[in-house]
């Protein structure tokens, strides 16, 4: 397990560059460049704008300067200077004029005094929490439907379950966000509509320091709203996956061998259906945690998502090489944890 | 099996979240507030924890505040130096003041730090304005409790100088700032294209020129009766040299930021709000007097969630998204919150007058003339905008006005239109299903339901079919300004400055936003050329005549929509706002409010 997990992050590496290889070259293909408005500016001002940014060198040196500020340490005699130029994600202090500084990711265009690192650390941790309740949500909701609707097979529940589950795949945010604002925010003035609950400092980075009403009055709707649509799609796959193991030879063996119906289901029928959950668990989990576009945008939650779209829009170069970069390691890392989930559900699956 | 473990612990701690949820907290009111902020403090890092307590001492409902809404994103900057968008300039205007100050609704130039300032026309055409500052402002900034003087090395308090207005233009001057707002520098003032561009290198070739530390004097490079507008503008502001230079292009960070207006900024939560607190110390003057409100805070919030927040109570003004409008139109509440302003944009269509069918005037007058406006208005755009006759938006400087000029331009008239081209078809032999139109805009339904609409109403009208493309924005930008302009496509222009001059002879002159040249040929846009039309523009920018001034921005618009018929113009913007009915304010025509001028009845407030 541990050569095959190795060998895994090692492969990890190669993705990234090649995903930040193909990135670098389809945004510089696409035409336009940032600083196209709608207001022309004069050749000279364009000049000086480039300058600034190192876009008028060739792009094989641009994507080279990006590679190095990104992936190869740095050696510094200064720690933290200010400069928006230097920000980099890791900052180790060896003495006080030697520094170690990783993962530089450049500035934003769309605003000067902020970098790409800016966004990373102030943005993700929103945008982590918010995936992560929903993907609670999804999962507390959707493993239960869904197994109800297996054994109850063509009764009401199942039925019933299922009618739910089409809800949250047919009813997008874009109409569930709006409408969930105005029945308990603006009618009946439970919760506020927008705005994020958590401040920083953050535990571990990531998790809210303050767990109380005042978090959740403004983070139940939106992760309610954004897993909704995730646990409808893990219902239904956990209820066609039970239905499929429950006529396996293997089940009928532990019965016929007098297991407890309960045993059967828990320990045989539901470990294994939940192979194809954990496969969409992977990439549902990178998606979620990473900012979610619409649902940040209804519920003014200033998370990640927006810059996903944006930095495409505005052709914000740093940001959409960290914002698809950010991604993919996110992707690569959950399904790696995906393929470790296999081997402990699975007993014929072995990576060694 | 560690990440079976870690896949578990996850789930522990996800519920744990939950079930700690239903823990009663106490009542946030005088909770301790723990800021910890990264300080860089000759290059070791230190983290500072900075425990503060809300001023306990006048409860939070006496003090009058008003929360606003930005629109959706981060502002992208409150660096007047680099601010291009409504929301920095909004804030830019609020944290500084200019030499001059443009009153809101009027757009009249009004004093601002400059008391009085005096114009004299140099021998060699340049005209040389010099400007008496006050000597009473200082510079202030945001502690983390209160709002504090900014002393200097010796602990005196630093005033409001002609050097920090120095140090400010020449630094948006700098090519190494790369400021895009620069290039109005660049075509005004004396040396400052030069320097901008990187020919020289020498501050002393630009026309700024210190004489004492409260009297500047700007060399600008036309007598043009726009200069004092100009040295209003966010791009001269006065900047703190010795903050920038010690953070970088951090320094407009809160707890950073310096600044002198009439408020000063408290707090800037990235992507969710931005914070002004009242400057105590600003003076107060005729027309740029002591706020009233103590705080105001603007929200990034996308319209609808806005719209949300303002039912809800939380939002005390709002701009209200299209879906809204009917309903607040019909609400008995609402509509009474509800106002349509004026605002200064134009909306309107170019002809690439070098294209087939589009390069012959009667065709693009034609199209111009069958386009209902006033249908458009009222049953696609719903915001009360105005039927536009010409380009430059009235209440400009210079430009004409619909009382003084009611006839001007163009106006839609169906039998006119239907004259024009037939007159066109009589000459070539064609029939109007022959003429092979292009109408392209910018990929958003806010765009497209106009084109569909003058779609039909050109089909409809004179049997033309154009058809519909879109193009995603940086694209289409692109697209617009090169040599294959489509034949018909949709542009807007709103104010940088407001003058005349910032409308017609900035887009539509040669080498304007909309017409580029290369080497002396028209190579995007509208591709216009028209001598005598060039020289109006030029002459009327320095007519010092007002009466006459407006005349020959009349002639030029006429030459623009009606003879020449190079555009089709569509709208004149408005703003449809609704602010709650405690809320006593003022309605800016440019984008920027002066939120000094605005009051809140908080006892209303409180009981709404």
């Amino acid at each position: 397990m541990g050569r095959f997990i190795i060998r895994r992050l090692l492969y990890m590496v190669v993705v990234i560059l090649v995903v930040s290889f193909i990135t670098f070259g389809l945004m510089h293909a696409v035409p336009g460049g940032p600083f196209d408005a709608e207001k022309a500016l004069p050749p000279d001002i364009i000049k000086n704008l480039e300058k600034r940014y190192h876009l008028d060198e060739p792009l094989v040196m641009q994507y080279l300067r990006y590679l190095n500020a990104v992936f190869i340490p740095q050696f510094s005699s200064e720690g933290l200077t200010g400069d928006v130029e230097d920000d980099s994600l890791v900052n180790i202090k060896i003495t006080d004029t030697f520094w170690i500084k990783w993962m530089n990711f450049g500035p934003t265009f769309s605003s000067r005094s902020r970098t790409v690192n800016d966004i990373f650390r102030q943005q993700l941790p929103i945008s982590v929490q918010l995936g992560l309740n929903a993907l609670f949500v999804a999962l507390i909701l959707g493993i239960p439907l869904g197994i109800i609707s297996a054994l109850k097979q063509n009764t009401i529940f199942d039925y019933l379950s299922m009618s739910i589950a089409i809800f949250g795949v047919s009813v997008p945010v874009i109409v569930l966000g709006p409408l969930m604002i105005w029945i308990f925010a603006v009618t009946l003035k439970w919760v506020p509509a927008t705005g994020w609950g958590a401040q920083p400092p953050y535990v571990l980075g990531v998790f809210p320091s303050d767990l109380g009403w005042k978090y959740w009055e403004k983070a139940l709707m939106p992760s309610i709203a954004l897993g909704l649509g995730s646990s409808a799609i893990i219902a239904r796959l956990t209820r066609a996956s039970l239905l499929q193991v429950i006529r396996e030879d293997y089940i009928r063996t532990a019965r016929a061998k007098g297991v407890k119906e309960s045993m059967v289901i828990v320990r045989h029928a539901l470990k294994n259906s939940m192979i194809p959950v954990v496969t969409i668990l992977g990439p549902m989990i990178a998606a979620l945690v990473t900012g979610t576009f619409v649902t940040e945008l209804t519920f003014g939650i200033p998370g990640m998502g927006k810059y996903f779209v944006t930095s495409i829009t505005n052709r914000d170069y740093p940001v959409i090489m960290g914002t698809i970069l950010l991604y993919a390691v996110f992707l690569v890392v959950a399904n790696l944890l995906v393929d470790i989930m296999y081997a402990f559900l699975d007993p014929r699956i072995r990576y060694d | 099996m560690r990440s079976k473990i870690f896949v578990v612990a996850g789930l522990f701690i996800v519920a744990s979240l939950i079930l700690s949820a239903c823990q009663v907290t106490p009542s946030p009111a005088a909770e301790a507030e723990t800021i910890v902020e990264t300080v860089i403090v000759e290059s070791a890092p230190q983290t500072v924890v900075i425990t503060t307590v809300p001023e306990a001492v006048v409860p939070a409902e006496e003090k009058k505040s008003l929360t606003f809404n930005f629109g959706v994103g981060d502002v992208p900057t409150i660096d007047p130096s680099l601010g291009t968008d409504t929301s920095s300039i909004q804030v830019a205007v609020e944290t500084f003041v200019g030499l001059t100050r443009l009153n809101e609704v009027t757009n009249a130039v009004e004093p601002g730090m400059a008391t009085a300032w005096r114009s004299v026309v140099n021998e060699d055409g340049t005209e040389t304005i010099t400007f008496t500052l006050r000597d009473d402002v200082p510079w202030v900034r945001f502690n983390g409790k209160t709002v504090e003087q900014v002393l200097d090395e010796e602990g005196n308090v630093r005033l409001v100088t002609a050097h920090d207005f120095y140090y400010g233009i020449l630094r948006t001057l700098n090519p190494e700032t790369a400021s895009d707002y620069a290039y109005v520098l660049g075509m005004t003032l004396v040396g400052a294209s030069a320097y901008n561009n990187g020919e020289t290198d020498d501050p002393t070739t630009v026309g700024v020129e210190v004489l004492d530390d409260f009297t500047i004097a700007l060399s600008f490079l036309e007598p043009v009766a726009y200069n004092p507008a100009i040295a209003g503008m966010w791009i001269t502001f006065a900047e703190p040299q010795w903050i920038i230079e010690e953070r970088g292009d951090k320094w407009t960070e809160a707890g950073f930021f310096q600044g002198y207006g009439p408020y000063v900024l408290k707090e800037w939560v990235h992507d969710a709000s931005l914070t002004m607190i009242k400057n105590p110390f600003w003076p107060g003057t005729d027309n740029i007097p002591v706020p009233k409100i103590e705080e105001i805070t603007g929200l990034m919030l996308d319209q609808s969630p806005a719209m949300a927040e303002y039912e809800t109570g939380n939002v005390d003004m709002v701009s209200v998204p299209l879906g809204d409008i009917d309903r607040v139109k019909t609400d008995p509440v609402l509509s009474a919150e509800f106002v349509i302003a004026p605002h200064f944009c134009t909306y309107y269509y170019g002809f690439n007058t070098a294209a087939d069918y589009v390069n012959d005037v009667r065709v693009r007058r034609a199209l111009s003339m069958a386009i209902d406006r006033q249908a458009l208005i009222e049953n696609v755009l719903k915001g009360g905008q105005e039927a536009a006759q010409w380009f430059s938006r009235p209440g400009l400087a210079g430009a004409p006005t619909i009382q003084t000029h009611p006839d001007l331009g163009v106006k839609s008239d169906a039998e006119a239109a239907k004259t024009e081209l037939q007159s066109y078809l009589d000459e070539t032999g064609l029939t109007a299903a022959d003429l092979d139109l292009t109408l392209m805009f910018n990929t958003s339904d806010g765009q497209r339901i106009v084109a569909e609409a003058v779609q039909q109403m050109w089909s409809d009208t004179l049997g033309v079919n154009v058809k519909l493309v879109n193009q995603e924005w940086k694209v289409y930008l692109n697209t617009v300004r090169s040599a294959d302009t489509p034949q018909i496509y949709r542009m807007s222009w709103c104010l940088d400055y407001p003058d005349a001059n910032n409308f017609i002879r900035e887009v539509f002159a040669k080498n304007g936003s909309s017409n580029p040249f290369t080497d002396g040929e028209p190579s995007g846009g509208v591709h216009y050329q028209n001598e005598y039309f060039n020289q109006l523009l030029l002459e009327a920018a320095s007519e010092s005549d007002p009466v006459k001034r407006v005349e020959m921005y009349a002639e030029a618009e006429n030459i623009l929509v009606m003879e020449d018929a190079v555009i089709a113009p569509i709208y004149w913007y408005t703003r449809t706002t609704l602010t709650k009915p405690y809320v006593t304010r003022t309605f800016s025509t440019g984008g920027q409010e002066y939120f000094e001028k605005w009051d809140v009845n908080m006892e209303m407030k409180s009981e709404n």
